[in-house]
């Protein structure tokens, strides 16, 4: 007996020495590329990193997440309008922004990699924000003061909170702003600037390779491209620490930053924030480098790690909301369940490092949310534990974390 | 061998029960202690009592808001203020039962969100239209709505005048009295569950599952321990979880000098149900409480027995609240280090019981820090 225990000691050693894939680029080659201990790249003495167009759709998704509440002052055509913003109107409360010729809209499912010869697909999930726009206001905004009962959209308490939810139970503007991290944030870095289809694009390579930088800006396109990845998970970090973010993480957005911190606040996951941060660094530094595979490998590490993220924050709402659906707690559980919403669509834009597509098709997340809505008539207000549990282990399982691991975050 | 079997068992017992399904309802307790005589005890001897007693003063408070608003004068505020207080006092023995039906109608939150929102009762008010049963107007019902139009509407001459001859006058009156009227309607439906078929399924569940009676009673004990007493009427006012103090969200802002009363009447009734003490001399404990589940238990940390160390960790709090100024704000204010260190002491408690304890009774918090947004 005790052989076997010490046996068993053995091959658990063995295993997870076997594990630990450190192939960050440190061991061979003439030239080994070190990423430096900022985010901080410079040319002539100046910088070369730059993604203010990141910040400006960050700012303008906050406000638009924000003014989803708004029932008093917000329309229908208002929000539309601050999600499809065009140059110059007077749609948000930031006149820098109103000046922008960018918008969320136009980023949202609109990566090179998933959605350039995917048109159908790519306008399905514009307007499904669309429609969650059109329902906060056709249906959520009239009864805003009606106690919401099943079948009936207004107010639910959660705790001293009050949530405004509609007919089904859903927080629309909860699922926008949770599926916003993926349709647009975690799409754009992992399915667009990661991809070697937008960095290696036109003649980045050969101008990278002879240092021809873009125009008069200072960095070179593909340098360019990498930075604006970073750009939407720091963008929302205060200027003078957007080469140092990870003292903030969490606190910069209410999107894929915000999540990150709370993934690596779990002691389960605890490290993947300096995990990203670092595969950032050396992925930049590589580009500098010239050194494609040390690029491309770090690529694949962000890539599976935000991938994580919204598999993991996914699991972790539905938990919840199990937890509170049980004690009867509904204000509480549909306030979890529509972020989990947010999450369940946002997995559509995960990626494979070895396929190169989504970890979950386009059908298996639709089969999520329609199990997630259809245990009765009322949608969320009928949803069960074991449902719940059923989509939680299938996300799950394609992963090397449990339901529990992911459960137990915060 | 034997042993190596045993083992073998034990491994597989734990597979099985982790990889089990959920629906632990017939799950039998895996100890020996009387749940039943336990759960006898806290319904009989504690929350029905207290639920009883809160009733009574509610009823009180609702003849003195009647008097009060038939004849607004000095006389007839003085009895609303001393209803008040008293039923405010009877509340601070019941918050912690926030289960069945309390659970369902966010009984707690209804009676005692504080800091309350004056400038949305005075809107009510002066538009002459409210709906009480609404989540939003949370933060203006309760008793903290009614520390605010007894005791935050100017001096007392002023304040009777807004209910004399102010233009709003009868806005005032008829919103004091729904206030009242509301936390009456929510209190009997909760009590008379109680008293109607919830007390006969609370004793008789005595499943060491989540949905136990057991289970739920120890949660929305520690919840409230650690979110409305510690944090709440300590923490958040000092400033624990903002980094700065807050004193406008001290418990009764308005009258400030019973802040502390409250606290220590809520404590005293953490304490007393930690320890199974009957509500009154009229309701004679039947011995079984926490402290004697871990004592049966024989758990330890530390090799002290965890129940002398957390009755004794409330003494040390209790020896911490008793340096407190009466008035909050004051303390607040003038030294918020001896609020810190009040909290420091009654955090020390959740260590114990929310980590040690559970372990030791096998118990699964059901509840999780709010998300933040």
């Amino acid at each position: 007996m005790k052989k076997i225990l010490l046996l068993s000691c053995f091959i658990s050693i063995f295993l997870s020495s076997c594990d630990t894939n450190d192939d960050s680029g440190l061991c061979c080659g003439p030239d080994p590329i070190i990423a430096p201990q900022n985010y901080a790249f410079l040319r002539n003495n100046e910088s070369t990193v730059k993604f203010t167009g990141q910040t400006t759709r960050i700012f303008m998704a906050e406000e638009i997440i924000s003014a989803l509440k708004n029932n008093d002052t917000q329309t229908q055509s208002s929000l539309l309008a601050m999600f499809d913003h065009q140059e110059g109107a007077a749609d948000f409360s930031d006149p820098e922004l109103n000046a922008s010729g960018k918008s969320v809209r136009s980023k949202t499912a609109a990566s090179s990699d998933y959605f350039s010869a995917n048109a159908t697909e790519a306008a399905e999930i514009k307007s499904m924000f669309d429609s969650y726009i059109g329902i906060q206001t056709s249906e959520v905004f009239p009864n805003w003061n009606t106690v919401a009962t099943p079948g009936v959209a207004g107010q639910i308490a959660d705790g001293s909170d009050t949530r405004y939810i509609g007919a089904n139970g859903l927080e629309y503007n909860q699922a926008f702003a949770k599926g916003l991290i993926g349709a647009f944030v975690t799409d754009q870095i992992l399915n667009n600037y990661l991809s070697p289809s937008v960095l290696d694009a036109g003649d980045n390579v050969s101008n990278n390779d002879n240092d021809i930088t873009d125009g008069d800006n200072n960095y070179t396109t593909m340098e360019h491209k990498w930075d604006e990845a970073y750009g939407y998970l720091f963008g929302g970090v205060a200027q003078e620490n957007q080469a140092d973010p990870l003292p903030s993480i969490g606190q910069n957005d209410s999107f894929l930053n915000k999540y990150v911190g709370k993934t690596n606040s779990d002691s389960d996951f605890e490290g993947i924030a300096q995990d990203i941060f670092d595969a950032f660094k050396l992925g930049r530094a590589a580009i500098v480098g010239k050194d494609y595979d040390v690029r491309n490998t770090q690529a694949a590490i962000l890539q599976e790690k935000i991938s994580q993220v919204i598999a993991i924050r996914a699991v972790y709402y539905l938990q919840t909301g199990k937890l509170s659906i049980e004690s009867g707690n509904f204000g509480a559980a549909f306030h979890d369940l529509s972020e989990g919403y947010g999450f369940l669509t946002s997995l559509r834009f995960t990626r494979d490092t070895q396929t190169g597509t989504s970890i979950f098709t386009r059908s298996e997340v639709g089969s999520f949310i329609s199990e997630l809505m259809s245990d009765g008539p009322n949608g969320l207000w009928d949803v069960t534990p074991a449902t719940l549990d059923t989509i939680s282990e299938q996300i799950a399982s394609k992963f090397d974390f449990t339901v529990a691991q992911a459960a137990s975050s915060n | 061998m034997k042993k190596n079997i045993t083992f073998i068992l034990i491994i597989l017992l734990a597979f099985v029960s982790a990889c089990g399904v959920d629906d632990t309802s017939d799950i039998q307790p895996t100890d020996s202690y009387d749940r039943s005589a336990l759960l006898v005890n806290w319904a009989d001897n504690i929350i029905i009592p207290g639920y009883a007693n809160f009733s009574q003063k509610l009823t009180a408070l609702e003849v003195a808001s009647e008097d009060f608003t038939q004849s607004p004068s000095a006389i007839s505020l003085d009895g609303i203020r001393n209803s008040w207080l008293d039923a405010n006092i009877a509340f601070q023995k019941i918050s912690m039962f926030e289960i069945g039906r309390a659970q369902t109608l966010n009984y707690r939150n209804r009676l005692n969100v504080y800091p309350t929102n004056s400038q949305e009762i005075e809107g009510y008010i002066s538009a002459n239209s409210w709906n009480l049963e609404l989540p939003s107007t949370i933060d203006a019902q309760g008793f903290s709505a009614l520390d605010y139009l007894l005791y935050g509407l100017g001096t007392d001459q002023e304040l009777l005048e807004k209910f004399t001859t102010g233009p709003n006058a009868s806005s005032y009156k008829m919103y004091l009295l729904d206030l009242v009227t509301t936390m009456q309607n929510l209190t009997s439906e909760v009590f008379s569950d109680w008293n109607n078929g919830y007390r006969a399924s609370y004793i008789t569940n005595i499943s060491s599952s989540a949905s136990g009676s057991v289970d739920q009673t120890v949660n929305a004990f520690l919840f409230y321990y650690e979110k409305a007493l510690r944090a709440g009427k300590v923490g958040i006012p000092a400033g624990v979880f903002s980094g700065s103090p807050l004193p406008q969200n001290v418990e009764s802002y308005y009258n400030q000098t019973v802040s502390k009363l409250l606290l220590t009447q809520a404590l005293n009734a953490t304490v007393d149900f930690f320890n199974g003490k009957g509500f009154s001399s009229e309701y004679q404990s039947n011995g079984f409480s926490l402290n004697s589940y871990l004592e049966a238990l024989g758990s330890e940390k530390n090799d002290a027995s965890l129940e002398t160390l957390i009755n004794n960790q409330f003494q040390v709090a209790f020896s911490k609240i008793e340096l407190l100024n009466d008035n909050f704000i004051q303390q607040i204010t003038n030294d918020n280090t001896k609020m810190l260190e009040a909290y420091d002491e009654l955090q020390r408690n959740v260590i114990l019981m929310k980590v040690d304890m559970l372990q030791a009774l096998s118990i699964d918090v059901n509840y999780v820090d709010a998300d933040g947004d």
